[in-house]
Order: C-alpha cells, then structure tokens, then sequence
C-alpha cells in the first residue's frame, strides 16, 4: 500500500525522519513566532531606558541573529552538512559582499549615526538644500518629511560624508534680519527703533539680548544686521511678526527703506543735468508740411 | 477684593468685569459660555477693579470670543488669582550689591494670572489668562537654561513704596550672601509655580522667598515659606499655588553671568 507511484515510503518513514520533521516543524511553528516575541519585549525595554533608535537597533539584531540560527538549525535538521555550506556561504558571502558594499557602508554608518546621535527622531536637520523633520533612522537610512509634505530618503554614508544642521538642536535659536535703510536716516535712531521693536514683542526673549550692527555701507543701503533671540518653537511665528513690525515702524517714524537706484551725473555733482525739451521740435515737425 | 469671590451669570446678557489692565467680557446663552479678553492700555483705567456686571446693548464683535459648553447649571462665576506659569527672572532696574554675611530684603510686585472657574459644587476650569504678557527671556545656558518670564523690577526695599495696583501681587525675596564674595544682584531666578496668594488689606501677596547664595560654584539654597508674608495682616488664601512644594528647593537661582548676543 505504501509503494505509490513507485516510491518506497516505509523506507522514508523512519523514526529518525519523522523526529527530524517534528523538529523542524517546532523550529518554525515555536521558534519564529518566539524569537519575534523576544525581539519586541528586549526592543521595548530597551526603549524605556535608551532612544527609539537603539531599541529599533537591539530588536533588529535579535530577530536576524535568530532568524540566521534557526535557519541553520533547519537545515541541519534536514540532514545538511554544516561544514559543507558555511563554506558555501563564506564564498556566497565574498560575493554578496562585493556587491553590497554600498548597502554595507550604510549599514555601518547607521551604525555611527546612532552611536554619536548627531540628531533624533523630530529634530529639524538640514542636509544640503533639503530641510525637513526627521521620521526615522533606521540601519541603510535616515527617512525625512519636508516642510511641504515630501517623503525623503537619505542613505546613511552621505550624512556620514556630508556636512548636516540640526537646526532645533538647542532650545532657544537666534533670528538674524538684514535691515537696510536709507544713507539720509540716523544710524542711532535706527537702532533704537529696531531695540524698542524686540522689547515690545513677548516672544523675542529679552536675554540673550537683541544685537543690532551696522554692518556695511552698501550699493543703495546702510546694512544692519538684526538679531532676536526665541525659543526654537516661536521661530516662524517671530520672523514673520518681527519683518512685519519693522515695516509699519520704520513707516511710522519715516524711516526710508530704500530699493536700488542709480544716481545720474553729468561730471560734475555741482551743475544741473541738462535737459532738452523735445516736445516743441516734435510740434514744430508736425506744424511744418 | 470682591472681584475674587463667586458671582452669579446672567443668562443672554453681556457682562464685563475688570482686573487691572485686563477686561473679560462674559456671556452665557443655553449651555454655552463665551468669554473674551480685552487689554487696556488706557493708563488711569489699568488701576481700576470692576466686578462682573451687565452691559447694556450687543457685546462687541471685533473681540476674540471663545466657547466653552458648561451645562445649563454653571450659572456662578469665580476669578482666581495665579502666579505666572513659568518662573520669572528678575532684574532690578538698579542693580544691587551685598557684600558678605549680609541679607537684603526686596519686595518684588509681579502681574498675576486669572483663572476662570465656573459651578457651585463642581467647579469648572474654563481659561487662564495673564493680566500683562511679560516677555520671555532665557536663564541659563544657552543649551541646557530654562524658559522664564521677564520682570524689570525697581526691587524696591521698603513696604511703604511696594506697588498695588489691583492686578499685581508682591513676593518677599530675602537674598542672603553667605559666600567669601560680594554678590552682585544684576537678576535672580523665583520659582513662582510654588508660591500661594494671599489677599491683604489692600495688595495681593505671596509668601516668602529666602535665598542664600553659597558662591558662583555652589548651589544657591531656595526656601518657600509656607506661613503667610508677615508684613501686612493677610485674611487667606485666595490663590493656590501652582505646583505645592514641601522641601526646600536647591536651585541655581542667582545669576551674575553675562548672556551672549553673539554676532
């Protein structure tokens, strides 16, 4: 009965088959569903004491470490020689690694980014011309989302090689406005205009204390440089108050907010521009014929 | 004051009240309570207190109206006293030296916050509002300091000239130098999310703060009383402290250190 389609079952059927394939079937059955179980509480404990991106890390390396013994565990179950195939996977191993360098190296700079915490998951980072908050650091990448709702996804080795700002690292953040007025108006009282502006707005902190500096005499402008201080969530809100606010006041105080121009002279500062009246030719033209 | 105690709503009908600078509009309608904050900036007005009442006609419309749902039996309305929600920094108009061994008492008058309560039995909080916005300003390191509220304070010496106006209560700081060094007061810290409010005869008060500083390296020792400011007979409590503290507090709460502005 047992010789169907020619093969011999009650030899396949031995006692020692059938304990292997009770094994196996407990590795996958107990052993996965375990092993992700280990990896979410070890990750959730770990994430009580150390930063999300740590706990994302510990749980990780459990569930692949296991995964890779119980495979292992597997597969010497189903009677293949250990020795015979980590051999082949140290020559599988050369050759995946050769061709995964890049994903190796993020890997490894995940690794670094976690370890030295340049920033975490909220901070605002500006990496080359893209600024956004962070979503989320894992092992290849660090995930942003934009100010105008973009997903971007940068690999790990070139926030390693490149240059990133955290912009809301620290607390309190300094908002710099370049202010230009006319060359007629007085340097002082423009001073004292734009320091009574930051002491009248409550979310310009009143230490560290506003900074006002002239900073060059320009093409069309004497240039100040105007520095507020705010905490790093009345940044927007302050720029937009402070640009306003200097606007009406140097509009109320009469304080000329130049644009360029360009002055003509004829050689000499001292003699009038020359002007000629074309208009009575032009009549005198048309009277003619 | 009996802007303080419990007053009754009048339904469908605008009302006003005032504290100082600060004026509430209030009106009720069903199960609806819409309340608005007007500022005065009128200078002879800020030192008036005006008790809820009604006012005749529509309420205005270019104020900022909030809603609250509160039932058909909030019908009583109540006003609490508050200290401001984050410490203040501050720093007298003049700055003052103590030399060592030495103890300096300041009468400091900051402007008060407004909780508004509604309910008899179970009491509602609807809204707190500060009487004067004071501006931030930052304590500390630039990374690691904490957020406080700005008082320029003339830190006057004597009760006599302590302010009164009706939306300000004055603190009792008694700063004592116990260092080798004289101390330069140019600003302190007070924690006042620990202090109660007391109503005096006619000035609001807390209780009082003792300071000592130790030196620019140890840590300035802070101790909240918890009986009530002994220089004016004060009637009771009107206004819980924000966060009740029991131990004293070990804080650095004196600073002679120069901010940056940077460039």
């Amino acid at each position: 009965m047992l010789a169907i389609t020619g093969i011999n079952w009650t030899n396949l059927l031995t006692k020692g088959t059938i304990t292997a394939v009770i094994r196996i079937a407990a590795l996958v059955v107990i052993g996965f569903p375990l092993l992700t179980f280990v990896s979410a509480i070890t990750g959730r404990a770990v994430k009580k004491r150390f930063t999300p991106q740590a706990s994302m890390l510990v749980r990780k390396g459990i569930f692949y470490t296991g995964s890779v013994l119980l495979l292992v565990s597997i597969l010497y179950q189903m009677g293949f020689k250990l020795t015979a195939l980590l051999g082949a996977a140290g020559i599988a191993g050369i050759a995946i690694g050769f061709a995964s360098q890049t994903s190796v190296s993020n890997i490894i700079s995940g690794l670094f980014l976690i370890s030295e915490k340049p920033f975490t998951v909220g901070d605002i980072v500006k990496v080359g011309d893209t600024k956004g908050t962070i979503l989320s650091i894992d092992l290849l990448s660090v995930k942003l989302r934009t100010f105008d709702n973009q997903f971007i996804r940068i690999p790990n080795e070139s926030l390693i090689k490149n240059q990133v700002t955290n912009i809301t690292r620290f607390p309190i953040r300094r908002l710099d406005i370049n202010v230009g007025v006319a060359y007629k108006e007085n340097v002082g009282k423009v001073r004292e205009v734009l320091l009574d502006i930051a002491s009248k707005e409550p979310l310009c902190l009143d230490e560290p204390e506003p900074l006002v500096r002239f900073l060059n005499f320009g093409d069309s402008a004497l240039e100040f440089l105007f520095a507020v201080w705010c905490v790093k969530e009345d940044y927007l809100k302050l720029n937009t108050k402070m640009m306003q606010q200097i606007k009406e006041r140097f509009d109320a105080e009469n304080i000329e907010i130049p644009f360029p121009h360009q002055s003509l002279y004829t050689g000499s500062v001292t003699k009038p521009f020359p002007i000629r009246i074309v208009k009575e030719q032009h009549e005198d033209k048309t009277k003619s014929p | 004051m009996d802007v303080w105690k419990s007053q009754k709503i009048v339904s469908d009908q605008c009302m006003q009240g005032q504290i100082g600078p600060l004026r509430l509009w209030l009106k009720q309608a069903g199960d609806e309570l819409r309340i608005a904050v007007e500022r005065i900036e009128d200078t002879e007005s800020i030192l008036e207190t005006k008790v809820f009442e009604l006012i005749k006609g529509t309420e205005p419309e270019d104020l900022d109206w909030g809603r609250w749902v509160v039932g058909t039996n909030a019908d009583i309305i109540k006003l609490i006293p508050l200290t401001p929600d984050r410490p203040l920094v501050v720093r007298p108009e003049v700055p003052l030296k103590i030399p060592t061994n030495h103890e300096a008492l300041f009468f400091v008058s900051f402007p008060i916050w407004v909780r508004i309560v509604v309910g008899k039995s179970k009491q509602l909080n609807l809204y707190e509002v500060p009487s004067v916005v004071l501006s931030n300003i930052w304590f500390g390191d630039p990374m690691s300091g904490e957020l406080c509220y700005s008082l320029l304070s003339r830190a006057r010496r004597k009760i006599n000239n302590a302010e009164s106006p009706p939306h300000r209560v004055i603190c009792p700081v008694r700063i004592r130098n116990s260092s080798t060094k004289q101390l330069d007061v140019e600003r302190f810290c007070v924690h006042v999310e620990h202090l109660k409010i007391y109503d005096g005869s006619d000035k609001l008060w807390t209780n009082e703060i003792n300071i000592t500083f130790k030196g620019e390296i140890e840590v300035s020792q802070v101790h909240y009383a918890q009986s009530p400011p002994t220089f004016e007979p004060v009637q009771n409590v009107i206004g819980e402290a924000r966060i009740p503290l029991k131990k004293p507090l070990l804080k650095k709460s004196l600073s002679d250190f120069k901010l940056f502005s940077g460039s």
